[in-house]
C-alpha cells in the first residue's frame, strides 16, 4: 500500500535521487506509530472488534455489533428500495429451491439464516433480476430486447440461460477487464513511477486476453508474479510489479512493497505489510491472532523471494521509457543492512545477515536453481488461501460485501471451523478469538469449487449469480436489521460505477459516442472499454473525463473507486452536456430513443421510455403523472417528452442497481 | 419516525436559509436512525463525528485568517532566480534587474508588480524551506497533504483544504451556498482522501462563461428546469414519500437539491465569471483568472474558506531563461499574484486572507546545468502574504549560492518543511494543529500533522513578527 498515493500533476520526471528523505518511522513502538497502518478501505480494527462462532456474531463488549459498511449499505438499500416502484401483483419471481438441491452458497446461507430466525427478503421478480444480473456481470442495464425476451421466457432454467448469455458476451469481458484493472492498479501514474499509455495498453491487452481466453485465474497469477522481461510497453504482465517500485530507500522497500501487494492482492493478508516493519507481538495483539504470532523475520523470509529483482529502465526519449522486470539469481538474499527509508533499519539477527526465502503458511523453500519468484508464485497459487482470497474477492463484487470484509484482511489464524482459536480474545479476554468469516464453510466450499473448476472465473460468477441468495430482492418485507447483513439475507443496492452510468444512458438513447483518445489508446465508444480511468477519454480537463470523475471511478492509486455521491453527480446528470445532448430530440439519432417514440402514442411512448431506461413499465402512478405531463400534441410534444426522459435519467432508481 | 415530503422540505429550508453542502442535520440523522447506530460509511458522512472523535489538545493558535489561498507552483521553481535570489555574473539575465527593496535582494525586471508589493511590505518570504524529496508526483501530494505519502494514512489522508473544509463548516452562514474548499486549475490535484465527498475539492477551471452545468443547455431562463424539476419530482415523490417500503432518500435528495441550489443562481453566475478587462488585468492567463475567481469568490462571501490554485510549468530542466521559460511564468505569476494582493486590499480582504505560494521543492543552485536549466534541489522557498501575516520580511537565510541554510530564522531552528507550512496554515485559520481525528477508517487516529516524525513540527510564527 506504500505506492498508492495520488498522482498529483506529473510535470517531468525525475531520475535525482533523493536528498535528505525523512525517515518517518524510526521511532515506531506501538501501533499508533506503524506508518504502515494505512490502507484505503475500512481495515483492521473495526472487523476485528467482533467475529463469528457457530454462525452466531460475537463481538467485544461495547463494541458496535455492524460495521460501519454494513450500516451504510443496509441504511441505503432501505432508501434506495422505498423510492421503488412496488412490484406488481402477479409478478413473476424466482423461487426458493429446497436448500437440500440448491447449490453451494444456498446451502450454507440459508440454514445460517433459518438458525438465527432471521426470514430472508422475497424472491427477486423478473425485471429486478435482469436488471442487477445484466448490470452486475456486463455492466450496462439490459437492452430492451434483452428485457422482453427475458421476461417472455417461460422455461424452468430462464434465469441460468440467461447468466449464461451474459457470461458469453462481450460486455462480459470489458467489465471484468475493467474490475482487474481496477484490481491490479493498472494506471499510467502513481505517485511513485509512471507506466506511460503503452505500458496501461499492455497489461489492459494481458488482463483482457486471459479473461477472453479463459486462463485460470492461477495461472494469471504465476504469470504476473514470475514475470521476466525487459520491455514493459511489449510484455503487459511486467507492469504489474512494477507498481510496487517505492523512491527515497533502499531496494529492500521495493521488495518489501511487492510482497506486501502479492500478499494482499493474492492472499488477502494486508497485514503483512505491517510485519514487514516491525514483530506482530505489540502490534497487532488485538488486530490479527496470526499477526500477532508472526515476526519481521518470518515476513523477510516472504520478501527474500523477492530479492532477486531489479527493474531496469530502458529510455526511449527524453524522460520517456519502459520498465523490465529482470532477475539477478547471483544476487544475495534478502540483505538485513539499511539503517535508512520509508521502512525501519534492517540489521543483522544474531548471525543472520542475509534472509534465506521460505514460503511462510508452509515452509516450503525453492528448489536448487529454481527462479526465487517461480517458486514463489507456485507456493502462493497452491496455498489454500489464494483460492480463499479470490473468491472473497468476489463474493464482494456481487454482495456488497465479503465473507471476511474488509475482503484483504484476513486473519489466517481464525479461518478453520475446524480448528476454532482457543487463544484469549485480547480485547475480551472472557472469550477465546471467535472465527472470523461470518460464514466460514460457506467460504471454505466455495473456495474447494473454485480450485475444482481450476480457477475458473466464469465458473464462480456463474455459481453466484444462480443462488438463490444472490436473486433475493433488496426489498424486504418486515424490518430489517443491519446485523443481519452477514447473513445475506437480502441483497445490498449499490450505485453504478461511473462506467456503467455513461455506458446506460449511452446505450438507452442510442446516442452512441466516438471517442478518439490518441495513438496509444485509440478509439472508444463505451467507457468500459477505456484502458484507464486517468484522462479517458478526452483529458484530465475534458468534459466527459470530468462527467466520468464526478462518478468517482477512482485513480487505481490512492483513490479507489467509490459509491459515494455528491453533488457534482447530481449537477452532471441533470446538466451536462452528456446528458443534454442525449435528452435531445433534434440531437438524437435517427434509430434512437426519442426518435422512436416521437412517432408514438403517448402511453406508448411513455412504456417505451420506462422499459428502456429503467428496465421495467411504469406504475399506475407514475403512468397518470407521465401522461399529465404530455399536453401538446404533433411537435409541441416533443420537449415534453425529452423532459420525461431527462426525469427518468434523473430518477433514483436509474442510477442504482437494486 | 417523522416523513418529511418533498414540498415541506422545500418550505422548511428555502434556499436563503438553508446552504448548500450544509444540508440539515436531521435528515442524515434521520438517515442513521434506519440503522439504529451513528457510525460512518460510504453516503454518511464525518461530519457528525462525535465531539470525542475530534480531539484537539488546546494550543494557542494565531487565529487572524478567515480565508486561504494556496497556490501550488507545481514542477518546481527555482529558488535562485526568484524569491531566494543570487546574482551570478554571466549566469542571472540582466533583465532580472535585481533589486534591493528594503533590504531584500529581488528580480525586480523579472516580477515588477511584485517588486511594487514588496516595496509595500506586502509579502514575507521563508527561505530556509526544504522539501523530504525530489519526485515530483509524491512531493506534490507531500506537500498538498502535508505529511509523507507513504507514512501512516498517507494514502488516505485528506487534502489540507479538506481538513480545512471539515473544521470550518460549522461557521458556514445562511445562504452561503458556495462549497468550502474550491480548487482551481486543479483538476487531479489531491482529493479529499476518507472524508465523505462532500470535502472534495469543488474543482473549478475558471472561464468567461462561470461555472459549467448549472443551467440546463438552452435554458438560459430556467423555466425548463423548473418544468423538469416539477415533473422529476411528481413522478418521483409517490414511490419516494410514504412508500411501502420505508424511508425517503434524504441522502440523495439532498445532493440533487444542493445542486438545485447552484442553478440559476445569480451570485454564483456573478462569481464564476469574469470579464476581458479584468481577465487583461490579470495578466491575461489561465492562471491569472484563477487568481481574479479567488478574489471574486471570496468577495462573495458565500462560504468557500479554501481555495487551491495549481500553476504548472515550472519544471525547467533546460533553457530555463529562454523566453518562454522562466521570463513567461515569471510574468504570469507576477501579474496574477500582485493584482490579486492589491485586488484583496482594496476589497477589504487582505488582512482575513493567508495568500500562501509554494512548490513541491526547488532546483538546483550556482552556473547552470549542460542543458542550460537547473535540476531538482531541495532547498526552496514560501511566500507568504496577508491574513495578518507581517509583511517585508525574510525569514530565514541560505548561504551564498542558496545550496543551503546558514540561518533558519524561526523557533525551531531547523528546515522548514511542509509539514510546518501545513501548521501554519492551521494555525492562521484558528484550527488547532495538533488535532487527532479518531474517525478514519482504521480508527488509528488521523493526526492533522503528523506527530510520529523524528521532529515536531510547528507553525512559523515568525510570519506574524512573533
Amino acid at each position: 500500500m506504500l505506492n498508492k498515493r495520488a498522482i498529483a500533476i506529473f510535470l517531468g520526471v525525475s531520475t535525482a535521487a533523493l536528498v535528505g528523505v525523512h525517515a518517518a518511522d524510526d521511532a515506531l513502538s506501538i501501533d499508533q506509530d506503524c506508518p504502515f497502518f494505512g490502507a484505503s478501505h475500512d481495515k483492521f480494527v473495526r472487523a476485528s472488534m467482533r467475529g463469528f462462532k457457530s454462525g452466531r456474531l460475537v463481538k467485544v463488549a461495547g463494541a458496535p455489533a455492524v460495521t460501519p459498511r454494513e450500516v451504510a449499505a443496509s441504511a441505503l438499500t432501505e432508501s434506495v428500495v422505498s423510492s421503488l416502484a412496488p412490484p406488481p401483483p402477479g409478478s413473476r419471481t424466482g423461487t426458493i429451491v429446497d436448500p437440500a438441491t440448491a447449490n453451494t452458497i444456498d446451502r450454507y446461507l440459508f440454514p445460517a439464516m433459518a438458525q438465527a430466525n432471521v426470514t430472508p427478503a422475497p424472491p427477486t421478480t423478473d425485471y429486478e433480476f435482469v436488471r442487477r444480473v445484466t448490470l452486475d456481470l456486463t455492466g450496462r442495464i439490459p437492452t430492451p430486447a434483452q428485457v422482453t425476451a427475458f421476461i417472455a421466457d417461460t422455461s424452468s432454467t430462464k434465469r441460468a440461460d440467461y447468466i449464461e448469455s451474459l457470461l458469453a458476451s462481450p460486455l462480459w469481458l470489458d467489465k471484468w477487464t475493467i474490475y482487474f484493472g481496477d484490481f491490479f492498479q493498472n494506471n499510467s501514474q502513481n505517485t511513485q513511477i509512471t507506466r506511460f499509455q503503452s505500458g496501461v495498453s499492455a497489461f489492459n491487452t494481458y488482463i483482457n486476453s486471459s479473461l477472453s481466453s479463459g486462463k485460470p485465474y492461477d495461472q494469471m497469477a504465476r504469470e504476473i508474479i514470475s514475470a521476466q522481461g525487459t520491455d514493459s510497453y511489449t510484455q503487459g504482465e511486467l507492469n504489474w510489479l512494477v507498481g510496487g517500485y517505492v523512491t527515497g530507500g533502499p531496494v529492500q522497500d521495493i521488495w518489501d512493497q511487492q510482497t506486501a501487494n502479492i500478499a494482499d492482492t493474492f492472499l488477502g493478508i494486508a497485514h503483512l505489510n505491517c510485519l514487514l516493519c516491525h514483530d506482530g507481538r505489540g502490534h497487532l495483539d488485538s488486530l490479527n491472532l496470526w499477526g500477532a504470532q508472526t515476526t519481521r523475520m518470518e515476513a523477510w523470509w516472504m520478501s527474500s523471494f523477492l530479492s532477486h529483482v531489479t527493474l531496469p529502465r530502458t529510455t526511449v526519449s527524453t524522460n520517456v521509457y519502459y520498465w523490465g522486470v529482470v532477475d539477478n539469481p547471483n544476487a544475495a538474499n534478502y540483505p538485513l543492512n539499511t539503517l535508512t527509508g520509508n521502512r525501519p533499519a534492517r540489521q543483522p539477527v544474531g548471525t543472520i545477515k542475509n534472509v534465506a526465502p521460505q514460503y511462510l503458511f508452509g515452509g516450503q523453500v525453492p528448489t536448487k536453481g529454481q527462479p526465487y519468484r517461480q517458486a514463489f508464485a507456485q507456493f502462493v497459487t497452491s496455498d489454500f488461501q489464494f483460492a480463499r482470497a479470490a473468491v472473497n474477492f468476489m463474493w464482494a463484487q456481487f454482495f456488497g460485501m465479503g465473507i471476511v470484509d474488509p475482503p484483504d484482511t484476513f486473519d489466517p489464524a481464525r479461518l478453520d471451523p475446524a480448528n476454532p482459536p482457543t487463544v484469549p480474545w485480547p480485547t475480551d479476554p472472557t472469550q477465546p478469538w471467535p472465527l472470523q468469516p461470518s460464514n466460514p464453510q460457506l467460504l471454505t466450499a466455495l473456495a474447494q469449487d473454485f480450485i475444482n473448476s481450476k480457477y475458473d472465473v466464469k465458473a464462480l460468477m456463474r455459481e453466484i449469480t444462480n443462488s438463490q441468495a444472490y436473486q433475493l430482492s433488496s426489498r424486504y418485507n418486515g424490518t430489517w436489521n443491519a446485523e443481519w447483513a452477514p447473513l445475506f439475507a437480502r441483497k445490498m443496492v449499490r450505485r453504478l460505477w461511473s462506467e456503467e452510468v455513461h455506458d446506460s444512458i449511452t446505450q438507452s438513447s442510442g446516442a452512441i459516442p466516438t471517442y478518439n483518445m490518441g495513438a496509444v489508446y485509440g478509439t472508444e465508444s463505451w467507457a468500459m472499454q477505456f484502458p484507464e480511468p486517468l484522462g479517458t477519454p478526452d483529458g484530465s480537463n475534458g468534459p466527459v473525463n470530468n462527467f466520468l470523475n464526478a462518478f468517482l471511478r477512482g485513480n487505481r492509486d490512492d483513490q479507489p473507486r467509490s459509491g459515494d455521491g455528491s453533488i457534482l453527480q447530481a449537477l452532471y446528470l441533470m446538466n451536462d452536456n452528456f446528458t443534454a445532448s442525449r435528452t435531445s430530440v433534434a440531437k438524437a439519432p435517427k434509430t434512437g430513443l426519442l426518435s422512436t417514440v416521437v412517432a408514438l402514442p403517448n402511453d406508448q411512448a411513455i412504456n417505451t421510455l420506462f422499459f428502456t431506461v429503467l428496465s421495467r413499465y411504469p406504475t399506475g402512478t407514475e403512468m397518470s403523472q407521465a401522461m399529465a405531463s404530455l399536453t401538446a400534441t404533433g411537435t409541441a410534444r416533443n420537449p415534453q417528452l425529452e423532459n420525461l426522459l431527462w426525469s427518468l435519467y434523473n430518477k433514483v432508481d436509474f442510477v442504482f442497481n437494486y | 419516525m417523522k416523513t418529511i415530503k418533498f414540498d415541506r422540505m422545500d418550505k422548511d429550508f428555502t434556499p436563503s436559509r438553508r446552504p448548500f453542502f450544509n444540508r440539515p442535520h436531521w435528515t442524515r440523522r434521520q438517515f442513521f436512525k434506519i440503522a439504529g447506530t451513528s457510525l460512518t460509511g460510504s453516503f454518511l458522512v464525518q461530519r457528525y463525528a462525535r465531539a470525542s472523535e475530534v480531539m484537539p489538545s488546546g494550543v494557542t493558535t494565531q487565529d487572524t485568517a478567515t480565508n486561504v489561498i494556496f497556490i501550488l507552483l507545481a514542477g518546481a521553481p527555482s529558488h535562485v532566480d526568484t524569491f531566494d535570489l543570487k546574482v551570478l555574473n554571466g549566469v542571472t539575465p540582466a533583465s532580472f534587474t535585481p533589486d534591493t527593496i528594503n533590504g531584500i535582494l529581488f528580480p525586480s525586471g523579472l516580477m515588477p508588480g511584485l517588486a511594487q508589493q514588496l516595496q509595500n511590505k506586502n509579502f514575507t518570504i521563508v527561505r530556509s524551506m526544504r522539501s523530504h524529496a525530489l519526485v515530483h508526483s509524491l512531493a506534490q501530494t507531500w506537500t498538498q497533504i502535508g505529511r509523507n505519502p507513504a507514512a501512516a494514512l498517507g494514502n488516505i489522508a485528506p487534502n489540507i483544504g479538506s481538513v480545512v473544509a471539515i473544521e470550518k463548516e460549522s461557521q458556514r452562514q445562511p445562504g452561503q451556498v458556495f462549497p468550502t474548499f474550491l480548487a482551481l486549475n486543479s483538476p487531479s490535484g489531491i482529493g479529499q482522501g476518507y472524508f465523505s465527498a462532500e470535502y472534495a475539492p469543488f474543482r473549478v477551471v475558471p472561464a468567461t462563461t462561470g461555472l459549467p452545468d448549472t443551467a440546463l443547455p438552452g435554458d438560459p431562463t430556467g423555466a425548463l428546469f423548473d418544468t423538469r424539476w416539477s415533473l422529476l419530482h411528481q413522478i418521483d415523490d409517490p414511490l419516494r414519500v410514504n412508500s411501502p417500503y420505508g424511508q425517503p432518500l434524504d441522502d440523495y435528495n439532498d445532493f440533487y437539491l444542493s445542486a438545485q441550489q447552484l442553478m440559476y443562481n445569480p451570485t454564483v453566475n456573478k462569481t464564476f465569471s469574469f470579464s476581458a478587462t479584468d481577465h487583461t488585468r490579470y495578466g491575461a492567463t489561465t492562471f491569472g483568472d484563477a487568481c481574479l475567481l479567488s478574489k471574486q469568490v471570496l468577495a462573495a462571501n458565500q462560504g468557500t474558506r479554501f481555495i487551491q490554485i495549481t500553476v504548472g510549468g515550472w519544471d525547467m530542466h533546460q533553457n530555463i531563461y529562454s523566453a518562454n521559460q522562466l521570463p513567461t511564468l515569471g510574468k504570469q505569476l507576477d501579474a496574477g499574484v500582485s493584482q490579486l494582493i492589491s485586488d484583496l486590499q482594496s476589497a477589504g480582504l487582505y488582512d482575513q486572507t493567508l495568500v500562501l505560494m509554494v512548490g513541491e521543492f526547488g532546483r538546483t543552485v550556482g552556473p547552470l546545468t549542460p542543458a542550460l536549466g537547473r535540476d531538482h534541489y531541495p532547498q526552496q522557498f514560501a511566500f507568504f502574504a496577508g491574513g495578518g501575516v507581517v509583511g517585508g520580511q525574510t525569514i530565514g537565510v541560505t548561504n551564498s549560492d542558496g545550496s543551503d541554510v546558514t540561518d533558519f530564522g524561526w523557533s525551531q531552528q531547523r528546515y522548514v518543511y511542509p509539514e510546518d507550512i501545513e501548521a501554519t496554515i492551521y494555525s492562521a485559520l484558528g484550527i488547532d494543529w495538533t488535532t487527532v481525528r479518531q474517525d478514519d477508517p482504521l480508527h488509528r487516529g488521523f493526526a492533522y500533522v503528523p506527530t510520529t516524525d523524528p521532529v515536531t513540527y510547528y507553525p512559523i510564527n515568525e510570519l506574524w513578527g512573533s
